[in-house]
């Protein structure tokens, strides 16, 4: 009776099981549809500078939506030193950092790949000068010389005359100075520590400028979130973060004094101000302390790093990614821009674009110039 | 002579600091599961389990958000980490318990006691020089070796302590019917420890997921689920430990929520995990 039972519950089953197979081969075409769609899907990978990642992820999010789910861009901010060293080792499509590729790294990347690497500026990065003391928010007035000194260890009280001199009328207490700086390799590190080698040729020679550097005094803090806990946590503290950062985290920061006696309050506006300035081809140029009148002094661009021999990074494995990687860097220096303000950015200048076009113009797979070929698609040169 | 009473009341006196000892023992372990549930609740949502992360704007303006694609991440990598790690572990294991003559032996010992003390973090390194410099990327597979190597010194020990329990006289009676050694072990020291074999792997695998450490550099971290399967095992992806790690120190306070949340699912994981070890042990004391 109950072999019985199972004898039909088997029949059954294999009825049910030929029925469904019957329907998947009407339903043949469709289906390839679907497996076409799903082999013609590409994930990019790319990785770097911390400061830029909320709108590169951002810019990620927009591009998946609108290939209908085709290209997947995965960015993890693991800081500009990280982005460098995984752009080296070949173990990301493209980088990402605030410092620009230095002519010793281009060199070894010549050597080892035929080709160069390109440094696209993608946004522009503020830092800002950010401080904890008890009952002044924000908007204290600094200016190159000052933040020298107090990075040199000179100046150890807050109520300094120097300081007290930029800022009438501010009651300043006698709280002693705490320096905090990054600890980790950082493009926020690189503009900080080159606007203060170039307003002081004493800092650039006993300290100069890097993704880090032999501080003469201070405490470290590892990442944006290391420092911005050093500054919160200790009153007369003094650190320096992107201005993103410190408006999202609510912490007090100060304007500065730029090379045409302006105070500036940092902004987006004043930032993209900055960079309003004669580029060289390679945009590997730094223009902190900015002769702009109007610009923000402690700004730099966050660049995107790739190859020129596309087939020689070990990341990319076939043309077509390498293709879609092109389309992708494209497409977020033109309208990926759109998303910039909403989410704190800097727009990108015009001038920038068009060195970044020039540049994209040369990228290649073997012989293939595809950076010439989807520019002129687009119809963009 | 001490009364009866006397006795009583020091008894009484050594059960009350043994069980205010428990408590404190317990005490960390609950003020840290309130500590993170009570921060991570507000994030778990039906969204949190079938969306993928994307860019903090989506959490800032409450579009859907999740960690769907960090779950799915940490159950392949773990079990990549456990394949690859159970057989070696066992077999170290079975050496060091069942051929305590062999020359190797005391090598291995140290050398499975010096893997068990690195630190996490140059395993991770290990496996991204092995696997994901020649593979050009980072990959679900190179965090399971990284995990696997984790896994693999705690594992040969609990093999060699859970064969050590089975009593010689078990193998004298196969290799008295003529087996040979090889098969002793496999048919019946192994089968007759296996509740000792699985509690071992159990912890292990407990251990190992809660290790961020050595997928950093490894299985990287990924925004998405890969595009297609195999982008699992060979592309980048999330793990619950790493993004918990990445969503602390975010700047946003929704993905600090996200991070608690994350650390509500990696708890329950973990703590199902040495529930699932303590019930097996458990039995192992009705069966004997």
């Amino acid at each position: 009776m109950k072999t019985m039972k199972l004898n039909k519950l088997s029949n059954l089953a294999i009825l049910a099981g030929i029925m469904i197979l019957a329907a998947a081969c009407g339903g043949n075409v469709e289906r390839d549809a679907r497996r076409t769609e799903r082999e013609a899907r590409v994930d990019i990978l790319g990785a770097g500078a911390t400061f830029p990642a909320p709108l590169i992820t951002a810019m990620a999010d927009e591009y998946r939506t609108k290939t209908n789910n085709r290209i997947t861009v995965n960015y993890q901010s693991i800081g500009s030193g990280g982005g460098i060293r995984q752009f080296i080792e070949q173990t990301i499509m493209f980088g990402m950092s605030e410092a620009y590729l230095s002519d010793e790294v281009l060199a070894d990347i010549e050597r080892s790949t035929g080709g160069t690497a390109f440094n696209l500026p993608i946004t522009l990065a503020d830092v800002v000068p950010t401080y904890n003391i008890p009952g002044i928010g924000k908007g204290l007035v600094f200016d190159g010389q000052l933040l020298v000194d107090i990075y040199m260890g000179r100046i150890t009280r807050w109520n300094d005359p120097k300081i007290a001199a930029l800022n009438p009328g501010t009651d300043l207490p006698a709280l002693p100075i705490t320096v905090v700086h990054r600890s980790d390799g950082s493009g926020t590190t690189f503009v900080w520590t080159s606007y203060l080698t170039r307003i002081s040729d004493e800092w650039g020679n006993r300290v100069g400028y890097g993704t880090s550097v032999n501080w003469p005094v201070g405490l470290g803090g590892n990442g944006n979130e290391g420092v911005a806990g050093a500054i919160i946590n200790s009153p007369g503290a003094i650190g320096y973060n992107s201005l993103s950062y410190a408006l999202l985290n609510n912490m007090a920061y100060g304007s500065v004094v730029n090379s045409s006696g302006n105070t500036i309050e940092p902004s987006y506006e004043a930032t993209t101000q900055a960079a309003n300035i004669e580029l060289p081809d390679d945009t590997r140029v730094l223009f902190t302390n900015t002769p702009a009148p109007d610009g923000y002094p402690i700004a730099g661009f966050a660049w995107m790093l790739v190859y020129e021999n596309l087939d020689r990074n070990n990341a990319i494995n076939n043309r077509e990614h390498a293709q879609e990687l092109v389309e992708f860097l494209v497409w977020s220096i033109t309208e990926g821009q759109e998303l910039s303000e909403t989410l704190g950015f800097a727009r990108l200048p015009g001038a920038a674009v068009e060195k970044n076009f020039d540049m994209i113009s040369r990228i290649r797979w073997k012989d293939e110039m595809i950076g010439q070929k989807t520019l002129e698609e687009r119809d963009l040169i | 002579m001490k009364t009866l009473r006397q006795r009583n009341i020091r008894d009484y006196i050594m059960v009350s600091l043994l069980i205010l000892s428990t408590v404190l023992v317990l005490t960390p372990l609950l003020i840290i599961i309130g500590y993170v549930v009570v921060n991570g609740i507000g994030a778990i949502s039906m969204d949190f389990f079938t969306q993928e992360l994307g860019s903090p704007a989506r959490a800032m303006q409450g579009q859907p958000t999740g960690l769907i694609h960090t779950i799915i991440g940490t159950l392949v990598v773990d079990t990549i980490g456990v394949i690859i790690a159970i057989p070696i572990g066992v077999g170290a294991g079975i050496m060091l318990s069942e051929y305590p003559e062999h020359k190797l032996n005391p090598l291995l010992r140290v050398l499975n006691d010096t893997l068990n003390g690195m630190p996490a973090i140059l395993k991770g390194l290990l496996a991204f020089a092995l696997i994901v410099r020649p593979m050009g990327t980072f990959s679900g597979l190179a965090g399971g070796i990284a995990l696997a190597f984790v896994m693999i010194p705690i594992i040969a020990r609990a093999t060699e302590s859970a064969l050590m329990t089975i009593p010689w006289s078990i193998r004298e009676a196969g290799l008295a019917i003529g087996l040979p050694r090889w098969r002793v072990v496999l048919s019946t020291i192994v089968p007759a420890a296996r509740i000792g074999l699985v509690t071992g792997f159990l912890i292990a695998f407990a251990r190992a997921a809660g290790e961020a450490a050595p997928l950093m550099f490894t299985s990287f971290g990924n925004n998405y689920l890969p595009t297609h399967w195999t982008g699992m095992i060979l592309g980048p992806v999330d793990t619950l430990p790493q993004r918990l790690y990445s969503l602390a120190i975010s700047p946003y306070s929704e993905w600090h929520t996200m991070g608690w949340a994350a650390g509500i699912v990696l708890l329950v994981f973990v703590v199902a995990l040495f529930a699932g070890a303590q019930l097996l042990t458990r039995k192992k004391a009705y069966n004997t």
